[in-house]
């Protein structure tokens, strides 16, 4: 694959945070490719700079130096509006805590990030349909999020960070809230639905277990990234 | 040394300073409010009994006469052929400078030292003062010298020895500042000028006639009273002096009632923001006091320290409230006294007082209900099993399971105001606290009908705006835990402002047709105050153009009973249709009250006295108590309930009274009004002033003194819709706290901070629209109760309603106006949200 | 603070306090000499004295007082003395035209005394009120002098007058009838107080009224009888300036002449030049008597409760009639404590005239001790 198939590319990307006199390197030149499809597994210590990184790549935030290139996005002096439409665009979240929005049912949930994508109405549905059988939530349509268990609640979240068709996916430890056996049943949704659809995906987590599913297995230590395993072919 | 829990619990508020600063707010407007409403009445009363008692003076009795009140001989018999002492004439009357209005008291000082000494005690001078002979021989001899308090010189800019305008009857008349008059806590001469006897009966043309005569009678002295009242003459009443006051006070009864009511409306709407505030801050802290539960405090230890932090809170709030409702009092009491002024007597007000019991009041109100609104979620939080977490959403699903039962008790409540309206008669206290019931009641309805409607519209909403929409609608039902009390607050006072607006326009439009009915003459002319010059008469009705006249004087008649107001007419028959007749056929009433002894009385007085056509009714008259026959009952909303209507004749029987104070004029075909007016005007200029208008001038005067009677009534409800408005910030302050997470997910799937702040904003104009249509029905059934029932209790009134749909749509509006203000700020900082939240764990 | 009716006092013959902030007391003769005012008449020269008509008011000038006094006895022989004097002041010449009746220049004040001998008692009380609507006056004809319901005032069945003067604890209702002709004081009827012309007034004495009527005190009611006296005095200046006060001593003696004198003050205690008097003689003529014609020697003094101390006995010698008198008040305090305070009582008479031992009674008025 050429140079330019790299769906993310991080260059000496450093980010630092003050707090009171001390500041803190979070992040201190991070290089990084990712290949479209590629599933990469991103571990560290709390604290390490993970959710950082997560967030310079889905331009939430933006670095102190370096660069950020994501679906050929120079997100790197992009303003703050820029950076949302291209996190509507191009970014799916999967949280920890799942996040759905609470006054809206399953499939509002779902659709409001199709509506922000101006999908028209009736495709809209059509997928939403499609995503929330693929999540085996069909019969959940209408419950609200309160109803839902937890790992109910991340299959939505799945399903909603998937809607758009993002070029990456951003998951922040996606099982941390969730049973082993449950973890165990989203993760193998999550990767079937990423490797289905060629998306790529980070996801930040703690869990070997999970890394072991990866392409690739990343940590951030002392705010560098060491590559540590790759998954063979 | 505070402990580390209470300091956990309280650092919170410290750490949202917004927060803390809007419960501080909210409990301090509310107290304020109550007590700037409680002072400006309680001052007002005040002010007007010290000025009563500084007036009154020694004296425990008083000897009043008709309408011209006591022949200055009968005085002089008294005291020379019956030797009665310990007895002082009184010519008094209102005069004004430069547009204040005064009470001239006139005084004989060779009596007054019995009855009243402050009208001797003059203020220490500086050392180049006229001597003490100079100043009683000047009071005594010089026609015009006046003396009055030293504030009420500074009010109009006097200083002792500079000569001024007065007008009094109509002219303008020279007056000399001789003296500042002393003052203390029981004597208060502001607004009073005094001056000698002779003056007061040259300036308000009594020559002959006193007021009345004060007198000071030992406490149980029987035997002296038997011997005065032997000694009057007919027409002349002894009457204690405190029983006067109290009769004159009572006249503004209903008003101060209707005042009251007010403030406790406010009060109620306060009380509403009270428990918003103070609730709000307990709940956020729902994972800190499971924390804290976890930790091993027990429920009772929880308690203490949430109702700790809410008194000390409600106390400091309060007491900033206090300081508040002061000053707010201050301004209210300007409006208060205008109104009393306008309508009943003359007080004078300069500054509140502070009354104990309205700050007590105040304060009790701002930590009870404080306390209140923290221990009911407080008792919710602390009963739950100790977790880390309860989760907003079951919390609501608690409140949303709790709706029917509220509801129910709030229909229960309602039916209890409607009962109580049916079974309370005429008591007015006992309507007003209907009204207050109904307003209890449907605020309990309100947040189902509020939750009903969002989730009916979510759909709607959807449809017209998309998810956003959706989102935004839902979002109200669903966070009706903290948005519910607002919403109610918001709703109470704009149903507050559509029933207090549609009584007013409806009471508005009845009174224009009333005025346009009763007015008959194309011009009318007349002294501002006593009678006309009878010259000025004879010139008015020789004027070329000028048809017919009719003549008018309103007289107060009094006894035992209480002051009766007579208006006296001599109408030509063509302006019989100038007075609706309600229980008579006006064929038969108007030839029995031309030429018999036969009355007709004001619908209100009808009420009052529960006499109508076909009943007799004694008055006092200068020969003694009479009886009349009521011959009819004519529709009025004169503000004084004891109107009765005398034809001349029968006045010049029973009254030893010729003056009149105003004319009717009726124009010869083709005559210009305003030809006539000006030709009125140059007649008196120079000798009486007149007020002289058109017909359509008299109308158009008329509504805007009524306009200005309810401009106190405006305040108020502006007062109260602050209130509501602080309400709906700080609920949207507090959610957008709470929602915070949701906030920054929704930015992070690629909401732009506009979108969200449309979504924040569409929500509080939603709020607003929903409080809006929710209070329509409570705003027309206040109405209608207020008209129908505490007015006519109040005033013996009868208004038709009318409902103008534009009160009603402004309302909606207006409510829809203030929950978008109010939502601003929330929305911007909503918009505010940092993406990066979502990412952090609770 | 200052009270506008204390300024009344100011108008009364006596030297007051004008106001209760320690000013120092202003002297009568300011008030009454100097300030005397050009509109009102003044008494220049003698004039013609008719009657009944001088009994009526005078109210081109400024003062006037009728003064009764008298000493009574009842039935079983209890003493009494009783003073009732109603004043005249008027504030200016004139006033306003007014509408109202109540405009007057005219002030009349009175002041009611009785002397209670056997019980040591004095009952004092005063009116005042202004000369208006009918409330207080003076009329000639048929002669009336009131305020409120005190009054002095020819019956109608005869040529007395009667007296009538009442208060709550205390009152007097007598009939006097004149014993003898008006007697015309000073110079025809002018008595000059000082030197300068004008500083003088009319003044008429009717010194023995026949007294009989009733005298009230508490519930009791004494039938009295007794010998008055009546002064009648008007003027529009009275006092010099040099002059503080005066005694005024009116004798009515057992061998049935009269002596009357006023003693007036000067600052410095002495007695002024124009201190005069006139000794009526059982003739009728009566003779003016000067200042150097009577000889006052104060015998003791009283000190007032309230301050100040008034001559409480006296010797009056008047040698060019033989007569030498000890002068002794019934009861030591006879002060009335009115808007103005003075001395006025009821006093005996013990001495010669002549040689031949007499006594009697009368009525003492001290002014201008107390302050």
């Amino acid at each position: 694959m050429s140079e330019t198939s790299n769906e993310i590319e991080l260059r000496g990307l450093c980010r630092r945070f003050r707090e009171g006199e001390r500041e803190q390197v979070v992040l201190d030149g991070i290089d990084l490719d990712v290949r479209r499809g590629e599933t990469v597994a991103l571990r560290g210590r709390s604290g390490s700079g993970k959710s950082t990184l997560l967030n310079l790549i889905g331009g939430i935030d933006a670095p102190d130096a370096g660069s950020v290139t994501v679906a050929k996005m120079e997100l790197t002096g992009l303003s703050e509006r820029e950076r949302t439409l291209f996190r509507r665009k191009h970014i799916g979240f999967v949280y920890q805590s799942f996040n759905l929005v609470p006054t809206l049912n399953v499939a509002d949930n779902v659709r409001l990030v199709l509506e922000l994508n101006n999908v028209p109405a009736f495709q809209g549905s059509t997928r939403i349909d499609e995503l929330l059988d693929a999540v085996g939530l069909a019969d959940r349509m209408e419950s609200y999020p309160d109803v839902l268990s937890g790992g109910e609640q991340q299959r939505v979240a799945i399903a909603r960070a998937l809607a758009h068709e993002p070029a990456v996916l951003l998951a922040d430890e996606p099982t941390g809230n969730l049973d082993d056996a449950t973890a165990e049943a989203v993760l193998g949704l999550l990767d079937k639905l990423v490797r289905d659809s060629s998306h790529t995906m980070l996801i930040a987590t703690h869990s070997q277990h999970i890394a072991l599913r990866c392409d690739r297995v990343l940590e951030l230590h002392n705010g560098r990234l060491r590559e540590t395993t790759s998954r063979p072919q | 040394m505070i402990p580390a829990t209470y300091r956990a619990s309280f650092s919170y508020l410290l750490r949202h300073p917004w927060q803390l600063a809007l419960s501080v707010i909210g409990i301090a407007v509310g107290v304020a409010v109550i007590v700037a409403v409680d002072l400006a009445n309680a001052s007002a009363r005040k002010a007007f009994l010290l000025s009563m008692d500084t007036i009154t003076g020694e004296a425990t009795h008083q000897v009043i006469g008709g309408p011209s009140g006591v022949s200055e001989n009968t005085y002089a018999r008294l005291r020379v052929e019956y030797g009665v002492r310990a007895i002082a004439p009184v010519v008094e009357g209102m005069i004004s400078v430069d547009g204040t209005s005064l009470t001239l008291l006139g005084v004989d000082l060779f009596a007054e030292q019995d009855i009243r000494s402050f009208t001797s005690q003059a203020q220490s001078a500086d050392p180049a003062a006229p001597s003490d002979e100079t100043l009683f021989s000047s009071f005594l001899i010089t026609p015009g010298v006046v003396t009055t308090s030293a504030r009420t010189a500074e009010q109009l800019g006097l200083a002792v020895g500079d000569t001024f305008d007065v007008v009094a009857d109509g002219r303008s008349r020279q007056a000399e500042l001789l003296a500042t008059l002393a003052s203390d806590a029981s004597n208060n001469p502001d607004f009073l000028l005094v001056t000698d006897i002779a003056t007061a009966q040259e300036w308000l043309g009594q020559a002959g006639w006193l007021s009345r005569i004060d007198v000071r009678v030992d406490d149980g002295n029987e035997a002296a009273l038997d011997q005065l009242r032997a000694a009057l003459p007919d027409g002349t009443k002894l009457l204690s002096a405190a029983g006067r006051t109290r009769s004159t006070v009572e006249m503004s009864k209903a008003f101060m009632t209707n005042l009251t009511a007010m403030s406790l409306l406010a009060l109620l709407v306060g009380l509403f923001l009270i428990f918003n505030s103070v609730n709000f801050s307990v709940l956020q802290r729902r994972n800190l006091i499971g924390v804290l539960r976890a930790l091993g405090l027990t429920r009772r230890q929880l308690l203490a320290m949430i109702l700790i932090e809410a008194g000390v809170l409600g106390a400091l709030a309060a007491l900033l409230g206090v300081g508040l409702g002061i000053a707010l009092g201050e301004h209210l009491l300007e409006l208060v006294s205008r109104t009393i002024n306008d309508l009943y007597f003359r007080v004078s007000v300069t500054s509140i007082s502070v009354e104990p019991f309205s700050v007590v009041k105040g304060i009790v109100a701002g930590i009870g209900v404080a306390l209140v609104a923290a221990a009911v979620p407080a008792i919710e939080a602390t009963s739950y099993q100790p977790r880390l977490a309860l989760t907003r959403s079951s919390l609501e699903h608690r409140a949303r399971r709790a709706l029917p039962t509220v509801t129910g008790i709030g229909v229960v409540i309602m039916a209890a105001a409607v009962l109580l309206i049916v079974v309370s008669g005429a008591n007015l206290v006992a309507g007003l606290a209907a009204v207050f019931l109904l307003i209890l009641g449907f605020a309990l309805c309100v947040p189902l009908c509020v939750s009903f409607s969002s989730t009916l519209t979510a759909p709607l909403a959807q449809k017209l705006g998309g998810t956003i929409a959706r989102m935004a609608v839902a979002g109200i039902a669903s966070g009706l835990s903290r948005t519910g009390v607002a919403i109610v607050a918001l709703a109470v006072a704009v149903a507050a402002t559509i029933g207090v607006s549609v009584m007013v326009d409806s009471f508005r439009g009845s009174v224009s047709a009333w005025l346009d009915k009763t007015l008959q003459a194309d011009v009318y002319t007349g002294a501002l105050r006593g009678a006309m010059d009878p010259d000025l008469i004879d010139a008015i009705r020789n004027l070329e153009g000028v048809e017919d006249i009719s003549t008018r004087k309103r007289a107060w008649v009094e006894d035992a009973s209480g002051r009766t107001q007579l208006r006296v007419f001599d109408i030509p028959p063509e302006d019989f249709g100038g007075a609706e007749l309600l229980d008579a056929d006006p064929a038969e009433a108007w030839p029995a009250w031309q030429a018999r002894d036969a009355v007709f009385i004001s619908e209100p007085f009808a009420y009052q006295k529960s006499i109508g056509a076909g009943d007799s009714l004694t008055l006092p008259t200068d020969h003694g108590p009479r009886e009349f026959a009521v011959a009819a009952t004519f529709q009025s909303y004169d503000i004084n309930a004891s109107g009765v209507m005398m034809s001349r004749k029968t006045y010049a029987r029973h009254y030893l009274d010729d003056t009149i104070d105003s004319l009717g004029l009726y124009l010869a075909n083709g005559i210009e009004a305003d030809d006539i007016v000006a030709q009125v005007e140059n007649l008196s200029a120079g000798q009486q002033r007149l007020y002289v208008g058109s017909n359509a001038n008299l109308q158009r005067e008329s509504m805007r003194i009524f306009d200005r009677t309810f401009v106190i009534t405006d305040v108020l409800y502006w007062l109260t819709l602050g209130v509501a408005f602080i309400g709906i910030l700080s609920a949207m302050l507090a959610l957008q706290l709470e929602r915070a997470r949701e906030f920054a997910t929704l930015r992070a799937l690629g909401m732009t901070p506009t979108q969200v702040g449309v979504m924040i904003t569409a929500q509080t104009g939603i709020i607003g629209l929903l409080s809006g249509l929710a209070s329509l029905p409570l705003g027309v059934v206040m109405a209608f109760v207020l008209i129908k029932v505490i007015n006519r209790r109040a005033f013996g009134w009868q208004i038709d309603m009318s409902i103008a749909p534009s009160i009603l749509a402004m309302s909606v509006a207006f409510a829809v106006g203030a929950a978008l203000l109010a939502g601003l700020y929330p929305a911007y900082r909503a918009g505010q949200s940092q993406p990066a939240i979502a990412m952090r764990e609770e | 603070m200052r009270h506008l009716l204390i300024g009344l006092a100011a108008f009364v013959g006596t030297t007051i306090s004008l106001a209760d902030e320690g000013e120092a007391p202003s002297q009568l003769a300011d008030l009454l000499g100097a300030a005397a005012d050009a509109g009102f008449a003044r008494a220049l020269e003698p004039r013609e004295f008719v009657f009944p008509a001088d009994h009526g008011p005078h109210p081109e000038f400024r003062n006037e007082w009728w003064y009764v006094t008298g000493n009574l006895d009842d039935e079983d022989g209890k003493r009494f003395g009783f003073e009732l004097t109603i004043f005249r002041f008027a504030l200016a010449p004139s006033v306003a035209e007014s509408t109202s009746r109540w405009r007057t220049e005219n002030v009349y004040i009175s002041h009611l005394a009785i002397t209670h001998v056997e019980d040591e008692r004095f009952y004092v009380a005063q009116r005042y009120s202004r000369g208006a609507l009918g409330l207080a006056g003076a009329q000639a004809a048929p002669f009336r002098v009131w305020i409120d319901d005190w009054s002095i005032a020819k019956r109608p069945d005869s040529d007395a007058w009667q007296l009538t003067a009442s208060d709550g604890d205390f009152g007097i209702d007598v009939e006097l009838r004149a014993l003898q002709p008006p007697i015309l004081n000073g110079i025809d009827g002018l008595s000059k107080k000082s030197a300068e012309p004008g500083n003088a007034s009319y003044y008429y004495s009717i010194t023995r009224l026949g007294t009989r009527g009733t005298i009230r005190i508490g519930e009791r009611e004494y039938t009295v009888s007794g010998l008055s006296w009546l002064d009648r005095e008007w003027s529009t200046s009275a006092l010099a300036a040099e002059q503080v006060g005066w005694d005024w001593f009116a004798l009515q003696l057992s061998d049935g002449s009269d002596l009357m004198f006023y003693s007036l003050r000067k600052k410095d205690g002495t007695q002024h030049a124009a201190s005069a008097g006139t000794f009526l003689a059982t003739n009728p003529n009566s003779s003016h008597l000067d200042a150097d014609d009577v000889e006052i020697t104060v015998l003791d003094t009283w000190r007032s409760p309230g301050g100040g101390a008034y001559p409480s006995k006296w010797r009056l010698a008047v040698p060019r009639f033989g007569l030498d008198l000890t002068v002794e008040p019934v009861i030591p305090d006879q002060e009335l404590f009115t808007t103005v305070r003075y001395w006025e009582g009821a006093v005996d008479v013990d001495g010669t005239h002549d040689g031949a031992a007499i006594s009697g009674r009368g009525y003492v008025e001290l002014a201008g001790y107390a302050q």
